[in-house]
């Protein structure tokens, strides 16, 4: 074995094997995290889901509805709410994001303010100099229902009052256990039913419905609430994505470390091969004199 | 005795599903009954106790914090916030929030600190009542 000495084999494989530990117990976490983030949001979605009911069907069976959070104005500036994780060693999960954001930058370049959420997104931004809302919101892992009320009060309010034109959101889309894509999904202004389906398979006629105190009202309070199922949705789709990416990333290190350990080992016998056969030599050579 | 379907939602899971008797709940201009059979409805939800009678004509208490309520064609769908039942509300950590979002009253500077602090008062109100 050329240069490595039999100590220094052994202090490599000690060292990868407790890089290996580490891996090994970073992956077992995020599965039992995995599994919990999506519960978690599969638990959340019946609620949020009826709320985008309720406000299809107000668009439906009303008339004469009016809502300022439909009204398309021309973007002069927009919001971007972009989901990343707190930390690192998840494969490409974070520079994924950042890669797509700035893509879509460039595709329609307006003045743009940043909501971050998760650690890796505001250091990332900051870095970048770019005007940064509010940094309430950093820890994606600890972000609960009521955080996204809030911010979705925040931006309803900043929308209301002609702050930005247009709010989107940058997540990524779980879509399996090893693949996780990265997209955005528009917020406000408001999609509007009647575009969403181009051709109604059936007509159903919508039961009249008594609002209280009147339609717009009733559609116009449910949007923030509508607003933050649709932000949860996203940070919960998101903290799974990483915790999938970070599984993955972290299963192809223990891969690798038990490769390099195994070829460590195979060099570590032959340097002893090597020593013992060099051992005899000497003394065969020694008793023949 | 006629009953409705009844579904209650929120944002930590589904707390109910089954048919009962009545609904009464706190909407934000006060409070309303729902019997079955009730008009189709959409409205607002404030804060305040709920009181559900189940179809076996147990009567069961929970708090009921913002949302909205639905009744459509016999079926009420309750999209709540924050619905918590009588007996799993912890009232020592409802009165300690009492205490804090009190104390933050007193001290707030800012507008939005003030109103968040009235909000968790409310809330604690409403969960000390409803466990009383």
């Amino acid at each position: 074995m050329a240069g490595a000495s039999m100590k220094d084999i052994k202090l490599r494989i000690k060292s990868v094997e407790s890089t290996m530990q580490i891996t090994k117990a970073m992956e077992l976490v995020a599965s039992s995290k995995l599994r919990r983030a999506k519960e978690r949001q599969e638990r959340a979605h019946p609620y949020f889901s009826e709320l985008r009911n309720t406000m299809d069907r107000i668009e439906m069976s009303t008339t004469d509805f009016f809502s300022p959070y439909q009204i398309r104005r021309t973007i002069e500036r927009q919001c971007m709410i972009v989901i990343a994780g707190d930390r690192g060693l998840a494969g490409g999960y974070n520079s994924n994001v950042f890669r797509y954001y700035e893509a879509l930058m460039q595709r329609n370049a307006v003045k743009t303010c940043i909501i971050p959420i998760g650690k890796r997104s505001y250091e990332y931004f900051q870095r970048r100099g770019a005007e940064i809302i509010t940094d309430e919101f950093i820890e994606a892992a600890g972000i609960s229902v009521a955080d996204c009320f809030e911010l979705a009060r925040l931006i309803t309010k900043g929308y209301l009052a002609g702050e930005f034109d247009r709010v989107g959101v940058v997540y990524t889309r779980f879509v399996s256990l090893l693949t996780q894509t990265t997209d955005s999904v528009d917020l406000l202004p408001l999609m509007e039913f009647k575009k969403k389906q181009s051709e109604p398979k059936e007509k159903k006629i919508e039961p009249l419905v008594l609002y209280e105190p009147s339609a717009a009202a009733v559609y116009d309070a449910i949007v923030p609430h509508y607003i933050s199922g649709m932000i949860y949705g996203a940070m919960c789709e998101s903290v799974a994505s990483e915790l999938a990416a970070r599984r993955t990333a972290m299963d192809a290190a223990n891969k690798n470390a038990s490769a390099m350990i195994d070829d460590l080992s195979l060099r570590y016998n032959r340097a002893r091969q090597g020593a013992i056969t060099q051992e005899i030599t000497e003394i065969v050579a020694g008793a023949e004199h | 005795m006629s009953t409705f379907h009844l579904t209650v939602s929120t944002p930590d899971g589904q707390l109910f599903d089954g048919e009962v008797q009545s609904l009464r709940l706190r909407m934000l201009d006060g409070d309303l009954g729902i019997l079955p059979n009730h008009e189709n409805y959409v409205a607002g939800v404030g804060a305040g106790e709920a009181v559900i009678v189940t179809e076996a004509g147990e009567k069961r208490r929970a708090a009921c914090i913002g949302g909205l309520l639905s009744m459509i064609d016999n079926h009420a769908n309750l999209l709540s916030t924050t619905f918590e039942w009588a007996e799993n509300i912890d009232i020592e950590r409802a009165r300690r929030a009492k205490e804090r979002a009190e104390q933050r009253i007193s001290e707030a500077k800012e507008d939005k600190e003030l109103m968040l602090a009235k909000a968790k008062l409310e809330r604690a109100l409403v969960r000390i009542k409803v466990k009383a």
